[in-house]
């Protein structure tokens, strides 16, 4: 293999990666405040594409508009799943609220269904034009929007979290929502925050593969489980192990798709999923994770 | 009435109820809804293991439907392309499943939260490639055809009425093995879990030891009931054991409620009837049948999230509030 292909795998390993990397960022944020782990946060993906791919067609909003639009849909729905669904059942054993966003999971998969229809889908890429070739390998001008995209939602993610006083009040509800509510912060508002928060990362990634790649009414639960994958890799730790699990999981996929098989390339992130499992519960970056009884 | 004689009726309704379904043959003579109601009989028994898992065991899968197509894959192939004698195939079958329960469980649970419920997410979704790629074993999307029915010796199991018998002769059986399970001492170990994980441990349960086992034993159920049904239909297919179908069975045990086995039996039998609700009522337009076939997965994902929200002990919880209603009741009778 010439170096030239080998660079173009990895260039697509590091643009899938930098997807996982914003759906394990949403698992992280919301497990890090709830203790759940959310199977919806796959279709929080899924509707950022078909909600975009909607508005453009049906809507003939213009693509500028309708990538926000799609965004902020799927912002409310985010909200509303954690008002409706689970807030209700907030004290009860994670289990319970597990089982419920799985229940939500396909729900919204349905519903998708029947408002978008069964077919694959694309959006136009943001910017039209030719490939940029790098050292003989070609970037799709897409692949830099995803790539910048993922950069500036890291950003505002941290600013969010280190500057800003509903991001202090984020940090101490992980750490314990009695004590913060103690000092009088609403935990019930920052859980949803966090939700809304976890559908805007997950819609983000959505639609900025959606020219890339086709998406489908049904692509969530593939997704969600590559993001978790990713979060698991990263340890479900902070948001920069998040981004490095995603990247590390993206690359693995790709250079064993171009070394050994690609028909089994969906099958590496279970088998990294197990593995770390196995072998290093904490996860590449993280701490002792052992769960404290 | 005392507890005694309330475990005689319901041992004894028990032995009824398995009666009447091994003798519905007799009266029921279509052969569509004979099929039907053997569909019925398969999924309560891969329910039957999930009960165990769920409302005892405390853990949430959405890999079931792989395991039954592992235990239908392995029957098919090894029966009509191996030509392995039918018990040794189902044999076979049960414990390849089982053994694929053992292996996903065994990381999984070693760690507290709910890694096992993502780990059977993913094991569900690789079972579905696999079944469509390794073409050589499972025929990929054209699937494998040409399974025989069961046969032990001379005996050919050929005709509807026959796999009926067969599908819930199995049936009776997981179903009073598993009821004996949790009322033994691994259903108080598993009960001891639910109140108290460090309580438990102080009592000498492993819990993870516990937990493995119920997945290992309803992986292998589900295993079972997939040979079965290679040998019932003939004909298996990826489309069976999609994801989808792993989340209906979990509908099917989670409306069914906890701490039961009749619970997720009888969820099971009414929400397979629903899938299949034309054969049941003949008369019953195309388009409603159409419809209800259109909004199955909103169904099941409304029966999820309503019943975790409204009643998380499902059924059996409804049955025995209702049951500790009425004995107080008659108490304080007694009492005046």
């Amino acid at each position: 293999m010439g170096a030239a292909q080998l660079l173009q795998f990895t260039i697509a390993g590091l643009k899938n990666g930098a997807i996982y990397a914003l759906i394990a960022l949403g698992f992280t944020i919301v497990y890090a405040s709830t203790g759940i782990l959310n199977f919806a946060q796959g279709e929080f993906y899924m509707l950022g594409g078909m909600v975009a791919v909607w508005a453009l067609r049906t809507l003939g909003l213009p693509l500028l508009a309708a990538v926000p639009a799609a965004v902020l849909v799927t912002v409310g729905v985010g909200a509303l799943v954690e008002r409706l669904a689970l807030r209700p059942r907030r004290a009860e054993a994670p289990l319970v609220l597990i089982i419920i966003t799985i229940g939500v999971s396909m729900l919204l998969q349905s519903l998708a269904r029947h408002l978008f229809g069964p077919n694959e889908v694309a959006l136009p890429p943001f910017t039209a034009g030719p490939s940029i070739t790098f050292f003989g390998a070609a970037i799709e001008r897409q692949t830099l929007w995803v790539w910048g995209l993922t950069a500036v939602a890291l950003l505002v993610l941290w600013v969010l979290y280190t500057r800003t006083k509903l991001g202090l009040a984020m940090r101490a509800t992980a750490v314990s929502h009695d004590s913060s509510r103690l000092v009088g912060i609403d935990t019930a508002r920052v859980v949803m925050v966090t939700f809304a928060l976890a559908a805007a990362l997950g819609a983000l990634a959505g639609v900025a593969v959606a020219p890339l790649t086709q998406t489908a009414y049904d692509v969530g639960a593939r997704i969600g489980l590559k993001g978790f994958a990713a979060a698991i890799l990263g340890g479900l730790g902070g948001p920069v192990a998040a981004v490095a699990g995603g990247l590390v999981l993206g690359l693995t996929e790709s250079l064993s798709a171009a070394f050994i098989s690609s028909t089994y390339k969906d099958a590496i992130a279970l088998v990294v999923l197990l593995a770390v499992i196995f072998l290093k519960p904490s996860g590449l970056f993280g701490r002792a994770g052992r769960e404290k009884v | 009435m005392s507890d005694r004689t309330r475990r005689f009726a319901q041992s004894g309704g028990a032995v009824l109820a398995a009666a009447a379904v091994l003798a519905l043959p007799l009266v029921v003579t279509d052969r569509y809804l004979l099929k039907v109601l053997t569909f019925v009989g398969l999924n309560v028994i891969i329910v039957a293991g999930m009960a165990v898992l769920f409302g005892y065991a405390g853990q949430v899968s959405l890999g079931h439907a792989a395991f039954t197509g592992i235990g239908a894959y392995t029957c098919g192939f090894l029966t009509a392309r191996a030509g392995w004698p039918w018990m040794t195939a189902v044999a076979a079958a049960v414990a390849l499943s089982a053994l694929g329960g053992l292996a996903l469980a065994l990381p999984s649970l070693r760690l507290r939260g709910h890694y096992l419920a993502m780990a059977t997410l993913g094991f569900s979704v690789i079972a579905n490639i696999v079944f469509v790629e390794a073409k050589s074993l499972t025929g990929g999307n054209d699937g494998l055809s040409g399974i025989p029915f069961a046969s032990v010796g001379p005996v050919r199991l050929d005709t509807p009425w026959s796999n009926y018998l067969l599908v819930w002769g199995a049936a009776v059986v997981v179903v009073a093995l598993v009821s004996g399970i949790v009322r033994g001492r691994p259903g108080r170990a598993m009960a001891a879990l639910q109140g108290s994980e460090m309580g438990a441990m102080a009592c000498g349960v492993d819990p993870v030891r516990v937990k493995v086992t119920a997945f290992t034993l309803s992986a292998g159920l589900a295993g079972l009931s997939g040979a079965l049904f290679a040998s019932a239909v003939g004909f298996v297919s990826p489309t069976s054991f999609a994801l989808e179908t792993s989340i209906i069975l979990l509908a099917m045990v989670v409306l069914g409620g906890t701490r039961s086995v009749a619970g997720p039996v009888l969820a099971a039998v009414a929400l397979t009837l629903l899938t299949y609700i034309d054969g049941l009522i003949p008369g019953l337009s195309k388009t409603t049948v159409a419809a209800l076939q259109d909004w199955k997965g909103d169904i099941y994902g409304v029966v999820i999230v309503g019943v975790m929200l409204f009643v998380p002990a499902g059924m059996a919880g409804l049955a025995r509030a209702w049951r500790r209603k009425s004995r107080s009741v008659t108490g304080a009778g007694e009492a005046a």
